[in-house]
């Protein structure tokens, strides 16, 4: 098959909007700090900036995990194998967590620790639980869209065979012979990708714990100065060691998923007919508790936004008003009015998903062209458009700003849509992955037998194609809506030296500024439940597209 | 009529080779063979879905061994009908051709009454039949049929055997069925060869 000129000029553009950007920055890194591999590592030990990130990184990383899975997997199995009345508003409450932009959740939980919540923040020691916790409850939703199709969707056959076989006559033999060697792949995958948002996290580690850092957290604190010839060349090593680190994990992490989630697909038995699933009253212990994990932080965001502090001589007291709505919206010397930050969010997403969506379906339309006919090179076209998963959000925007920087950083950093150029690098993969089996589950046959009733090509594809796809394609606008709009590490970085501001980065902003105007605090939740109800809106909208079996993370 | 001159073909072998036929306007031939032997691979390169090695295509006097599969007016019937989820039975119809008569394209298959019909919900004889009627609605030179009633029970596959075979004798469209059970292309076909 010959690779058509669209497929050419899908991939030319793909390498000129998110790989060379990472490239050039890359490129700049080294040209200031020089190539050393293991001085950029020693170099995070040695600064006292960084000094015990990547013990801190991993450790935290590592509980978080083991906390999701804690929390999650007893909820996916109450969820897979019982029936619960209103399932598929209960599914989508438990899993809504992980479309939240993360900066929203960070603002929840401060509200839930903070004074007029649990009032535990002033002891530092909690603060490594909440971001535990926090990170658990961003992530269990991965637990639910992992493991739950495999428990509700199983044959009962099997279980009822197993019932009459000495190795599962009792419980634990069902779990150990039965349960566990299905759903090993789904929680192992699962606990892998936990793993990696975890790892990556920054919002949630930026405001939780206060004084520690991720790899992803220093690169972003110092990546401002970084590229600066001859200008604080340690920071060029912090950086270049943290997002080595990074990638290597996330590739890692990224080949591991793949080869779990091919296990995983082999290992799902369907059964033919309709389950007959029963109620369990008692497990409205676990569902009732996650539904109420799930809701809190953003309840407690949108309650912060109307609560107010008022400190006078007598002492500090709360009111209920909209004034933190007012001071959102209302535009100061120090701060830009969220009416902007929504403008420019709302532009951001629309470009991106102007050029991401084309993009990303064109660019596994080709994988699919070249697949048969060369294996090799579709494999390879497959690896490409994954490798920005391997990369942090920071990174992509320190490559961004340092891409800026090389060709033309008077022009860029005046040029009105240079973050979008962030949030194409970071949704593109992720509409490529969503196209690619909406496009291989349309059997040739389709396009073949139209072809023998004389069917144009235009035809075939609006008459076809585009309503066979319908559905992924609206998964893949939603989600790049969704994913633009709540978008915060990249857009941190790009935005730092300009005036532009994003919704995200406006609740950064906000939560930054000393705490005694006792409005920013409202504020900064206002704008918060702002992106909050867009993302719900969004994510309610996609679910209704979303395949029921599909089983991802998407 | 549709002349096939020297036809090749070949893969990882060869498939066919010098492969040569005349069907006359209104006649039906059945190619049989035993699997694996190039039948379908035949019946795909007449249609144009696959280029051949070498040889000629004439339809109608007119080359048409060059032309895409849609530009050349030959239809073809899959072994497992092939119908769009997306769209109900009138709507697959309707590929076949935007202003056709749909009820009656639905009576002459047998289907009266199916247009608004589900094609999730249709038998396998049902779907095959859905397939005959948006073919013959597309109004080809020449159709071509591969293996359509091998997925089908003996009594089904014997019925319906005779009810393509009246339907396009009736409309006098030329016809190449491709199968391996014989007794099939016999009931079928005017005449069979083998392959």
């Amino acid at each position: 098959m010959n690779i058509k000129f669209s497929n050419v000029c899908a991939f030319l553009a793909y390498t000129l909007l998110v790989i060379l950007p990472l490239w050039l920055a890359v490129d700049r890194l080294v040209w200031v700090a020089g190539f050393d591999p293991s001085a950029w590592i020693s170099s995070l030990e040695n600064n006292y900036i960084s000094q015990g990130v990547i013990e801190f990184t991993f450790y935290q990383a590592l509980i978080s995990t083991i906390v999701t899975m804690a929390i999650g997997l007893p909820i996916a199995w109450q969820l897979g194998r019982y029936k619960w009345p209103l399932q598929s508003v209960v599914k989508a409450i438990l899993t809504v967590p992980f479309v939240m932009p993360s900066i929203v959740a960070a603002m929840g939980f401060l509200y839930i620790v903070g004074k007029a919540g649990l009032d535990i923040r002033v002891d530092e020691s909690t603060w490594f639980a909440t971001l535990i916790i926090a990170h658990a409850w961003f992530n269990m939703a991965l637990i639910i869209r992992f493991c739950e199709p495999v428990l509700s969707t199983l044959d009962p056959k099997l279980e009822e065979q197993m019932r009459l076989l000495p190795a599962g006559n009792t419980k634990y033999g069902r779990f150990r012979n039965l349960w566990l060697p299905l759903l090993a792949p789904s929680i192992a995958a699962a606990a892998c990708m936990t793993f990696v948002f975890s790892f990556t996290s920054f919002a949630l580690v930026r405001w939780i714990t206060l004084g520690d850092n991720t790899l992803e957290s220093v690169m972003a604190g110092v990546g401002s100065s970084a590229g600066i010839e001859g200008y604080m060349i340690s920071r060029n090593e912090i950086v270049l060691g943290s997002s080595m680190i990074q990638f290597t994990i996330l590739l890692i992490s990224l080949f591991l998923m793949s080869w779990l989630q091919q296990k995983r697909q082999n290992l799902l038995p369907q059964a033919s007919e309709v389950i007959v699933k029963k109620r369990n009253p008692k497990g409205w212990a676990i569902i009732g508790i996650g539904v109420l994990f799930s809701l809190s932080p953003l309840i407690a965001v949108l309650l912060a936004s109307f609560r107010i502090r008022n400190t006078d001589s007598s002492g500090t007291n709360y009111s209920w008003d909209t004034s933190g709505w007012e001071f959102a919206f209302t535009s100061s010397n120090s701060i830009s009015s969220a009416w902007e930050a929504l403008f420019n969010s709302l532009g951001y997403a629309a470009i991106t998903l102007i050029i991401a969506v084309p993009l990303g379906w064109i660019l596994a339309q080709t994988i699919i062209d070249v697949e048969k006919s060369r294996p090799r090179l579709a494999r390879t076209l497959d690896v490409l458009t994954m490798l920005p998963f391997a990369i942090s959000s920071v990174m992509i925007g320190l490559g961004v700003m340092l891409g800026m920087i090389r060709i033309d950083a008077e022009f860029f950093y005046s040029f009105w849509p240079t973050p979008a150029l962030a949030h194409i690098m970071i949704t593109t993969p992720f509409v490529v992955r969503i196209m690619l089996p909406a496009l291989r589950s349309i059997e040739p046959a389709y396009d073949e037998c139209a072809k023998t009733l004389g069917i144009t090509k235009w035809r075939r594809f609006t008459e076809i194609k585009l309503p066979l796809l319908k559905g992924s394609i609206l998964v893949a606008t939603i989600f790049t809506l969704a994913m633009s709009l709540g978008e915060f590490g990249a857009s941190w970085v790009v935005t730092r030296n300009s005036d532009w501001t994003t919704l995200p980065v406006m609740i950064d902003s906000l939560r930054s500024i000393p705490y005694k105007n006792s409005l920013t605090a409202p504020a900064a939740c206002a704008v918060s439940s702002v992106l909050m109800g867009i993302t719900l809106i969004l994510f309610t909208w996609a679910e209704k597209f979303r395949s029921a079996r599909d089983g991802g993370m998407f | 009529m549709l002349i096939c001159k020297d036809l090749t073909k070949s893969f990882d072998k060869e498939l066919f080779s010098n492969f040569n036929l005349e069907l006359k306007p209104g006649e039906i031939v059945a190619i049989t063979g035993p699997s694996g032997c190039g039948k379908t691979t035949l019946l795909r390169c007449i249609c144009g879905l696959e280029d051949l090695d070498s040889g000629d295509l004439l339809l109608e006097g007119r080359d048409i061994s060059t032309l895409n599969a849609e530009e050349r007016g030959i239809g073809l019937i899959f072994q497992k009908a092939v119908l769009y989820p997306h769209l109900n039975v009138e709507g697959n119809l309707r590929l076949g051709n935007k202003k056709g008569d749909i009820t009656n394209a639905l009576v002459e298959v047998g289907m009266e009454g199916f247009e608004e019909r589900r094609v999730e919900s249709l038998s396998g004889g049902e779907g095959q039949r859905v397939s005959l009627a948006r073919a013959l609605l597309a109004k080809p030179k020449v159709l071509l049929l591969d293996e359509p009633f091998s997925s089908l029970d003996e009594e089904l596959s014997r019925r319906l055997v005779s009810d393509v075979r009246s339907i396009l004798k009736e409309r006098k469209c030329p016809a190449i069925l491709v199968t391996h059970n014989k007794n099939i292309a016999e009931n079928f076909a005017d005449y069979v060869i083998s392959l």
